[in-house]
Order: C-alpha cells, then sequence, then structure tokens
C-alpha cells in the first residue's frame, strides 16, 4: 500500500515512515505542502498523511486545492492544533480524518487502514449491509446472524454497524468514541469496554464463534463469522 | 496640562469655529442695518429739503423775489424773524443777473440737483460736518439751493458701528472663554483616561477609567473601554493560572515520571523490568499529555470562542444520549444510572461540550462513590429556567469544600486515591460559565446533588 506522507517535522517523518515500512506500507515522504500537492497529484496513494501547519502551503490550503483538482485520495492530518474548531475546520476544507500529536502509531496505523479502504467515491446510502452470516438493517434498525434476531440498543447498533462497515480492522477505543458517539473527548470510564462487552454478549449468545476481538492496547477488530 | 494643547482640543476648534460663523453673520447684519439706517435718514432730509425748496419756490410764483426772500429768512430765522432757528439748515437763493444772494451759506458753483458741500465753520457743529442739499432754478436766473447738516446721519451710523463692535467684542471673548472651559473640561477627562491608560501599562491592572455617570458619549466609550479591560483581564488572569497550573500542578508527575526512570538506570538489570518501566514511562506521559489537553481545553472553554458555534439544540435528547452511554458503565460499577428527563427541552449551545459536561458529572458520580449507590439524572423546564441536575446517594462532599472543587487541581482528600487529573469540574464549571448557566453544589441527603440552570436568555 502507498503512503504520502507530507511533514516538516524530519525526526516524526522518520520514525512514522518506518514504522509504516515495518508493517509493509510504501511511504513518499514530502518535507512542505507544495511538493506534497504536485506529488500527490501524479501518483496515486492510498492515504495522504498531512501536517496541518506546513512551510509554503498550509495544511488546509493543501486539502482544498487537492480537492479542487477532483483528487479523492483519503487525507488524515496529524496536528498539535487540538482545539474544537480546529478540527471542524480540517474536516469542511476536504479532510476526512484528524489526529492530535502526540499520538500512538497503532493509532495511525489503524486510522490509515482504515481510510485506506474507503471507496474513492462517496458511499452510497445502503439499506442492507452483511458481512458473513451478520445482516443488518438500517432502516428497520434490525440485527440477524444466520437469521436469529438479536434485540440491540440504539447505540450498540450504531457500534456494531460500524464494526460491519470497518471489518479486519483494528478499530481503536477513540476511533470508536468518535465514530459511534461522536465525542472527541477522554472519558475517565470505561464507556467502549462496557458497550463493547454487552454488545458482544448479544451477539455472539448461542455462537462458538466470538466476532469481536479484543486487540490488548490498542482496541478492537471485528471478524466476519461464517 | 499645556496651554497649547487648550487650543487644539475638538471642543475649542468648534467654539473657535462658531464665533467665526457668529461674526460673519454678525457683519452681514450690521451691513444691511447699515445700510437701511442711513438710506431712511437720507430720504427724511431730502424730504424736508424738497418741502422747503417748494414753500419758497411758491413764494417766488406768488409774490417774485422779494417773497421768496421772505420765506427764507423765515425759514433761517434771519431779518425780522430772528430767533426761530432752523437748525442745521442752510438755504441760499440768487438772482444770476444782479449777483445778489440771500442765506446762510456761500456756494462755489451753482450745480443743480443733489450735492455735498463742506458745511461752513461759523457754525457750533463739528467742521468734519457736511451738508447735503438740491440745487435747482426755480425760475430763470434764480438759482435757490436748500441743504442740511448730516452730522446726525453720521452720528447715527458711529453709534451703530460701536453697538456692533462691543457685540462682536462680548460674543469673541464669549466664545474664546467657553471654547477654553469645555475644552480644559474634556481635556481632563480624556486625560483621566489616558492616565489610567498610562497606569495599566505601568502594571496596574485593576485600574479602571473613572466615569460620570452623566451618560453621555464620553462615558459610553469609557465604559466600554472598561468592560473590554475586564474581558483582557479575564482572559489573563486564565492565561497566569493555566501558565502558573503548568508550572507547578505538572511538575510532581515530571518528578514521579524523572524518579521513575533514574531508579531503573540504577536498579533495572534484566529486560523484563526495563519493559516494565518503559511501559509505566509511557503511562505517565500520558497522563501528563491528557493533563495539558485538559488544561487547554479548559482554557480554550473559557476563551468564549466556542460562542460563535452556539446552536439551537435538544437538551432531551443529548442528555438522553448521554445517559445510554453511560448505562452500562454504572452497571458494570453495580451503580443505578436512574433518569428523569422532560421531552423537548431546548436550549442555545454547544453540543459537544454539554455532552462532555455531563458526561463528566456522571463519571464523578460513578467514580467517587462506592458500589450500590444510585445516580439521578433530571431534566426540568419551568418558568422558562432550564434545570438539569446529578445526584447521587453516596457520601457526599461537607459543604465547605462546595466551592473549591470547581478549582483546577483541586482534589479531595477522600478521592486522592481515585486517578484523575482533578480538572473534571474545572471544565464543568468552565463550560456552564460559557453557557450562561448556574451551577451549584447542594446536599442530596445523603449524597451529592449538582444543579446547572440556565437563564432564560439562553433558550432556544
Amino acid at each position: 500500500m502507498n503512503i504520502l506522507l507530507v511533514e516538516d517535522d524530519l525526526e516524526l517523518a522518520r520514525s512514522v515512515s518506518d514504522h509504516f515500512r515495518e508493517h509493509g506500507f510504501t511511504v513518499q515522504h514530502c518535507a512542505d505542502g507544495i511538493s506534497g500537492l504536485s506529488s500527490a497529484c501524479e501518483s496515486e496513494f492510498q492515504v495522504i498523511i498531512l501536517d496541518r501547519m506546513l512551510p509554503r502551503l498550509d495544511g488546509l490550503s493543501f486539502v482544498r486545492q487537492l480537492r479542487q483538482r477532483a483528487v479523492t485520495t483519503p487525507v488524515i492530518y496529524l496536528t498539535t492544533m487540538s482545539g474544537i474548531d480546529d478540527r471542524v475546520e480540517g474536516l469542511e476544507a476536504g479532510g476526512d480524518d484528524y489526529l492530535v500529536k502526540p499520538f500512538a502509531f497503532a493509532e495511525l496505523l489503524a486510522r490509515v487502514r482504515v481510510l485506506s479502504r474507503r471507496p474513492g467515491s462517496p458511499q452510497e446510502p445502503a439499506i442492507r449491509l452483511s458481512l458473513g452470516s451478520i445482516e443488518l438493517d438500517l432502516l428497520k434498525r434490525t440485527v440477524q446472524r444466520s437469521g436469529k434476531n438479536i434485540e440491540l440498543l440504539p447505540q450498540e447498533f450504531r457500534l456494531l454497524e460500524y464494526f460491519v462497515r470497518n471489518p479486519d480492522r483494528v478499530l481503536t477505543r477513540r476511533m470508536l468514541l468518535e465514530n459511534v458517539w461522536g465525542i472527541h473527548f477522554d472519558p475517565q470510564t470505561s464507556v467502549v469496554e462496557s458497550h463493547i462487552s454487552r454488545l458482544r454478549g448479544k451477539v455472539n449468545q448461542g455462537f462458538e464463534f466470538d466476532v469481536i476481538q479484543t486487540v490488548r492496547g490498542t482496541g478492537y477488530r471485528f471478524l466476519a463469522p461464517n | 496640562m499645556r496651554p497649547t494643547r487648550v487650543f487644539k482640543t475638538e471642543s475649542f476648534r468648534s467654539a473657535a469655529l462658531f464665533a467665526t460663523l457668529f461674526l460673519i453673520l454678525s457683519w452681514v447684519l450690521l451691513g444691511a442695518v447699515y445700510w437701511i439706517v442711513n438710506d431712511t435718514q437720507t430720504a427724511a432730509l431730502v424730504g424736508a429739503i424738497d418741502a422747503d425748496i417748494n414753500t419758497i419756490k411758491n413764494g417766488y410764483r406768488g409774490e417774485g423775489l422779494p417773497e421768496a426772500i421772505e420765506v427764507v429768512h423765515q425759514r433761517l430765522g434771519a431779518g425780522k424773524y430772528s430767533g426761530a432757528d432752523l437748525p442745521g439748515g442752510y438755504i441760499l437763493i440768487r438772482d444770476a443777473a444782479s449777483g445778489e444772494a440771500e442765506g446762510n451759506l456761500q456756494l462755489g458753483e451753482f450745480k443743480q440737483g443733489l450735492f455735498s458741500v463742506p458745511a461752513p465753520r461759523r457754525q457750533k457743529h463739528r467742521s468734519a460736518a457736511t451738508v447735503l442739499g438740491r440745487g435747482v432754478y426755480i425760475a430763470d436766473g434764480i438759482y435757490l439751493f436748500v441743504g442740511r447738516d448730516t452730522s446726525q446721519i453720521a452720528a447715527t451710523r458711529v453709534r451703530i458701528l460701536e453697538a456692533f463692535a462691543w457685540i462682536e467684542g462680548v460674543s469673541v471673548v464669549l466664545a474664546g472663554l467657553g471654547g477654553i472651559f469645555f475644552s480644559v473640561q474634556f481635556m481632563r477627562r480624556i486625560d483621566a483616561i489616558t492616565r489610567t491608560c498610562q497606569a495599566i501599562i505601568a502594571g496596574k491592572f485593576g485600574d479602571r477609567i473613572p466615569l460620570r455617570g452623566s451618560g453621555d458619549e464620553l462615558d459610553t466609550l469609557s465604559a466600554a473601554i472598561n468592560d473590554m479591560l475586564d474581558r483582557i483581564s479575564t482572559l489573563l488572569d486564565n492565561l497566569r493560572q493555566v501558565s502558573s497550573d503548568v508550572a507547578h500542578d505538572l511538575r510532581t508527575p515530571l518528578t514521579h515520571l524523572r524518579n521513575r526512570l533514574e531508579e531503573a538506570r540504577q536498579k533495572s538489570v534484566t529486560a523484563d523490568d526495563y519493559a516494565a518501566v518503559v511501559s509505566r514511562a509511557i503511562d505517565d506521559t500520558d497522563h501528563l499529555l491528557a493533563i495539558f489537553s485538559a488544561l487547554l481545553r479548559i482554557s480554550q472553554i473559557e476563551s468564549g470562542s466556542r460562542l460563535a458555534a452556539f446552536s439551537a439544540l435538544s437538551l432531551t435528547d443529548l442528555l438522553e444520549k448521554v445517559c445510554e452511554m453511560y448505562g452500562p458503565v454504572a452497571e458494570d460499577e453495580r451503580h443505578a444510572l436512574l433518569f428523569d428527563i422532560q421531552r423537548d427541552v431546548r436550549i442555545r449551545g454547544d453540543a459537544e461540550l454539554l455532552t462532555q459536561m455531563f458526561s463528566n458529572l456522571i463519571e464523578n458520580a460513578i467514580r467517587h462513590t462506592p458500589s450500590g449507590t444510585r445516580i439521578l439524572i433530571r431534566l426540568r423546564m419551568s418558568d422558562g429556567a432550564v434545570a438539569a441536575s446529578v445526584a447521587d446517594d453516596g457520601p457526599g462532599i461537607a459543604a465547605g469544600e462546595h466551592a473549591k472543587v470547581f478549582r483546577r487541581f483541586y482534589r479531595l482528600t477522600s478521592s486522592r486515591s481515585t486517578p484523575g487529573y482533578g480538572l473534571g469540574l474545572a471544565m464543568v464549571a468552565a463550560i456552564a460559565n460559557l453557557h450562561h448557566a448556574k451551577i451549584e453544589l447542594s446536599d442530596n441527603h445523603p449524597g451529592l446533588r449538582c444543579e446547572i440552570t440556565v437563564a432564560d436568555r439562553w433558550r432556544a
């Protein structure tokens, strides 16, 4: 998989590139906005990792120009700007995800993997989702596993929907908080764990195979049941 | 106050401008009055002159020259009519054929029509006086001149000019004094503002511009400046607070981290020991970063920049979502999370921040109370005020501590053993303040009750 890293902090760029290469990615690095933008337009990348404060062309203008040129490659910002407005601005400019520095590499890796799967065109509003023997009806908000109905609370349903849309990928606790609950702060209690354990109980009841795999210290991975 | 400054002020300049305008107007007025009075008086003189000419002419037409001379004597009070004086009157009648002349005036040439000649010196009037008169031939060779002394008109002119000179002199002095008075008044107030600014520059941040309470434009401006200074001062305090928090309260966790690393260098022998220390050190760093983020977030909230993003939202939906989110957590901790939420309660606010505020309160209730505690979340709207509360029947906190727990890094002795930063309630207070909501802790008999009341004007 091919990644473009646009980052002027060379130390961070080296460390991130090394990590990604260890995980089998190809990384191209640009240290400023202008050269980053021309690379992004010339070659095909699955994901662009972008610093928001760059020399010569800042991150927001970078994404706006990229989208103007109809390049739909997913962009994840890496930034020290942690304000609520900063995040909203970043996403409105056409970015796809936002990660505040400093961050754990596992968090970045998980987000890049999820972004790289995202289709280039906007997702069609599906009515039904299915993965293995699990089927979700997004209109009626019902779930079946191997034809057996599973009763879920609204937030449990949204959690399962997010898992089913991103199977076989590690989803971190923060990604779940942001995408399922829409919250961008760190709860001091085990919100995610409690909901996961209930969802796991309901979805696995009567089945041998556990669809939610815990990845220690990082997050969870949803596996397609047969 | 330097005198030259007085003349440079706007009030002095306006006074000077109005004084000049007044002077120009009064000159126009003077010209008009002068012209009208002069014209009227001259017309009256000419009328009297023409009346005399007619009388003398009639005398001549009736009886000839002797009768005309008789009339002249009558008018001048000369000859047998002595005593009946005509003040300032001059008549000359002359027969060109004989060269014989009668009257109280000599003329060099015998012009016809209206003209002026110098008054003869023998008169009691001043030598500068002139005589205005008309010369006519009442018959062939009979020349008649009747004139009047114009010193009366000249005196009136002088009186008018004197009156105007006084009026203008007094106006200029009054305008000047008034200008200086207003200018000095204005400069005193400007100087008060300048002094306050200089005091603030010199470090006395508490100084404010004194208000006169008159509600005039300078007072309005001063009040606006004072409000701005208050706001800046709040932000400054805020910034100072954050810096001192960072300096003091981050020192402790940093010291712990440093000690742990130093100990590891001295004692650890196996790779596993090092791995354990490194993982503890990463946890410590994460803890530090979390404190940083929380501090930044609080100061960002306090700066008020989020106000622009306020929108109408359903507090009912928001609280129900938060309750659904924390239901399983409470259950896992063997707490009961109950809620009593009124339908369709809407306010203006920031959904993300309000979610965080209620999350912090509920998390506190879960984390700082023993198992079996009941937590009740209520939302009520009455008399236009919205009241949301999080109450538990746990051990509660002493009334004396109620105000202190909202301070940054303040931790109750009883909760020192629970992990946390002591920033959760400071954040709650900051979010409540941003929404102009009143936040109040009270005894729940037993337990703690935290109520947030949103004022009427912030409702959607």
